[in-house]
């Protein structure tokens, strides 16, 4: 509300048009402030015109999607052999997704935060990169690496094969997700006052302890914002998924996949169905994180 | 060498930065660090606990060069202005977690946590979260928690100027209760005025990463560097004897202080004490103070310049104390005007007996600073040499010991 006041105050003191009638007295005066709110203005009506045609326009295609089966006809395609193989595949493939980039996006995001190193700037670059990059691109990036590029004879020594497999999946999971979760655990971490670490080092605690006892619990709500963040994007990554992975039928098929291959033989009851699931996960996730994401402990 | 000795300390962190600090302190004592805010006051407090590491030069603690020691060797605590409590913990988890890593007997952690909750008077609070404390209980188990594990060294950093002013007035009660019990050395920044005189033993003033000035705090507030007074406003001090009670108003008589330090310049002091005496008596004032003291007692008064105010003739107002001056200087400073005034007695019936003798030309027997406003300057049309009359509330003349 401060901020309101102050904008309005300002707004209607420096505008050159009104510098004359305005009185310095009656600009501070809360009383001329508050009308100035009530007043409709076409920019405030503009603004909130705008926002709720788009949003209708969003809840009628998500409705859409939701109303366009029948109960019975989303029964079926839910229990069919492939979908249930898929969404199988998703949960697993995302799940895997989620606990790696947890674990490499936590450390990630706390050095970015707290300590400064050389390149710091460039690891923050490349981080954000996947962000702005189309999937699919970065999948090809992917496959060449895993494929022709000497990662990929070398893992292939081991019996490890990440092109056209369910390890692609999960590998090109990760590449999607990671960036956002380093950004949302960033920003938890850089929201703990460093204080509180040092306090708990002046206690006698070592880094690693402090790091444990103290930022990860503080932490917690923004950890687990980011673990259904990162799930969801796990879940519905497409481009890099299928480019990496290949959108080979009942064999690297997750749900965003199997949209896909049966949009294209004009299946469309199952991949609506797909398309329903895909957007009760989002849902759910955006709910969860919107209850958990700067969540006061 | 001292308790603690800070030498030469270099220090760069964007924007505060320290030049060749020094600093000492004995065992025991309780050093104040006071100085405009981003003068380096709280980067020398992290520099000393170590979370920062020097440019150049070295702390020792009790002859020990801690310079490179990491934080949690060098059992050093620290209480911030917003307390760091924990929000995970309730506040006995915060206490007996500063302890753990020294004790491992649960008993001992709850008896030793126990007892500093019983000083600080916090023991009805140990299971409640931090959130719904209120401000003073936050500092008091913040100061629990850092108490607690013994330090060899206590660093506070403005820990009480997030809270009102009665519950900075029983913080310093119970801070000065704790630290006598757990015999602590403080180091403690601060911008209040009240702090330094009821708990520090040392005055220590930086500005721009520098000491300017440091001893005794009457000592300093008596003869504050020119640089000082300009940059960072002091608070009026005066010295006074306690006379009589007039309901719940103490009475004192305000001695002459310039009388005073001449005196002790004076080589020849036997032959002046009498003389110098029947001088201090011919020529004192009363200020009235509503806070309480015994008859006889010395005392000294603290009025902060910005509680006074300023007016062209004698008025009758609620304010019991009013007393008349000449203004002997007007200094600007940002958006205030600081006026410098001499107070005399008023009717100044000793006026051709006083100052006589030691050469001096002042006619008043006080000093006393205050701020108003640009405007309010103009308006009394203030200036070197006018008559002024100081108004001010007994409750604003407070009574330091």
């Amino acid at each position: 509300m401060q901020s309101v006041r102050k904008f309005w105050t300002k707004e209607s003191c420096t505008g050159k048009p009104r510098e004359k009638n305005c009185i310095r007295d009656s600009c501070t005066n809360n009383s001329y402030v508050r009308n100035s709110c009530v007043r409709n203005s076409w920019f405030r009506n503009a603004t909130i015109g705008i926002s709720c045609f788009f949003t209708f326009l969003l809840f009628l295609a998500v409705g859409t999607l939701l109303f366009v089966l029948k109960p019975s006809e989303l029964f079926s395609a839910l229990m069919s052999e492939e979908m249930l193989y898929s969404m199988e595949l998703s949960v697993l493939t995302a799940s895997i997704s989620t606990f790696s980039v947890m674990c490499c996006s936590i450390p990630t995001a706390y050095a970015l935060s707290r300590f400064s190193f050389p390149g710091k700037s460039l690891v923050k670059t490349i981080l954000g990169l996947p962000m702005a990059f189309p999937e699919l691109v970065l999948g090809l990036a992917l496959l060449l690496l895993f494929g022709q590029g000497f990662l990929g004879p070398f893992l292939e020594t081991f019996g490890i094969r990440v092109p056209f497999s369910k390890l692609g999946i999960v590998v090109a999971q990760f590449f999607i997700a990671f960036p956002y979760a380093v950004r949302v655990i960033y920003s938890t971490f850089e929201d703990i006052n460093p204080r509180y670490e040092q306090v708990s080092r002046s206690f006698g605690y070592g880094e690693f302890e402090t790091f444990r006892n103290v930022t990860l619990p503080m932490a917690r709500s923004g950890l687990f914002a980011s673990a259904v963040i990162t799930f969801a994007r796990c879940i519905g990554a497409f481009g890099a998924v299928l480019i990496l992975a290949g959108g080979s039928y009942m064999h690297t098929e997750v749900l965003p996949v199997t949209l896909y291959l049966n949009i294209s033989y004009g299946n469309l009851e199952m991949a609506i169905t797909s398309g329903v699931l895909l957007m009760l996960i989002a849902f759910l996730a955006i709910l969860s994180f919107e209850r958990f994401e700067g969540g006061r402990l | 060498m001292s308790f603690l000795e800070v030498r030469d300390l270099h220090l760069d962190v964007g924007g505060f930065e320290l030049t060749g600090m020094g600093l000492n302190a004995e065992k025991g004592d309780y050093v104040a660090l006071t100085g405009p805010s981003g003068s380096g006051k709280s980067l020398l407090l992290e520099t000393v606990i170590g979370f920062y590491a020097p440019k150049k030069g070295s702390i020792f603690l009790e002859g020990r060069d801690i310079t490179a020691l990491p934080p949690d060797k060098r059992q050093i605590s620290i209480v911030y202005q917003d307390h760091m409590l924990f929000p995970h913990m309730d506040v006995f988890e915060n206490i007996a977690y500063a302890l753990r890593k020294k004790l491992r007997d649960k008993k001992q952690i709850e008896s030793e946590v126990q007892q500093i909750a019983g000083i600080l008077g916090i023991d009805g609070l140990l299971h409640r979260k931090p959130t719904t404390l209120s401000g003073g209980e936050k500092q008091r188990a913040a100061l629990a928690r850092s108490l607690v594990v013994r330090p060899k060294l206590l660093l506070l950093d403005e820990p009480f100027s997030a809270l009102d002013m009665r519950n900075r007035e029983n913080m310093r009660e119970v801070l000065k209760k704790a630290i006598r019990e757990y015999r602590t050395t403080v180091l403690q920044v601060t911008h209040d005025f009240d702090d330094i005189w009821s708990l520090a033993n040392r005055v220590v003033i930086i500005r721009q990463g520098e000491v300017m000035q440091e001893g005794d705090p009457e000592s300093v507030f008596r003869q504050p560097s020119p640089d000082f007074v300009a940059d960072f406003l002091g608070t009026n001090v005066l010295k006074g004897k306690v006379r009589a009670l007039e309901g719940k108003l103490t009475v004192l008589e305000i001695l002459d202080r310039k009388r005073d330090s001449n005196l002790e310049q004076d080589e020849s002091k036997d032959r002046n004490l009498n003389q110098s005496q029947k001088q201090t008596q011919s020529q004192s004032f009363e200020i009235y103070s509503a806070d309480p003291a015994e008859p006889g007692e010395e005392v000294s008064i603290s009025i902060r310049p910005e509680e006074i105010i300023l007016a062209r003739g004698a008025v009758e107002s609620s304010a019991r104390n009013t007393l008349k001056g000449i203004v002997t200087g007007i200094s600007k400073k940002e958006h205030l005007v600081l006026v410098e005034m001499e107070i005399g007695n008023s009717g100044s019936e000793d006026s051709s007996s006083g100052n006589t003798g030691q050469g001096n030309s002042e006619t008043g027997i006080s000093e006393l600073k205050a701020v108003v406003t640009p405007t309010s300057c103009e308006l009394l049309d203030l200036g070197i040499g006018k008559e002024i009359y100081a108004v001010f509330k007994a409750a604003n003349a407070r009574i330091i010991r």
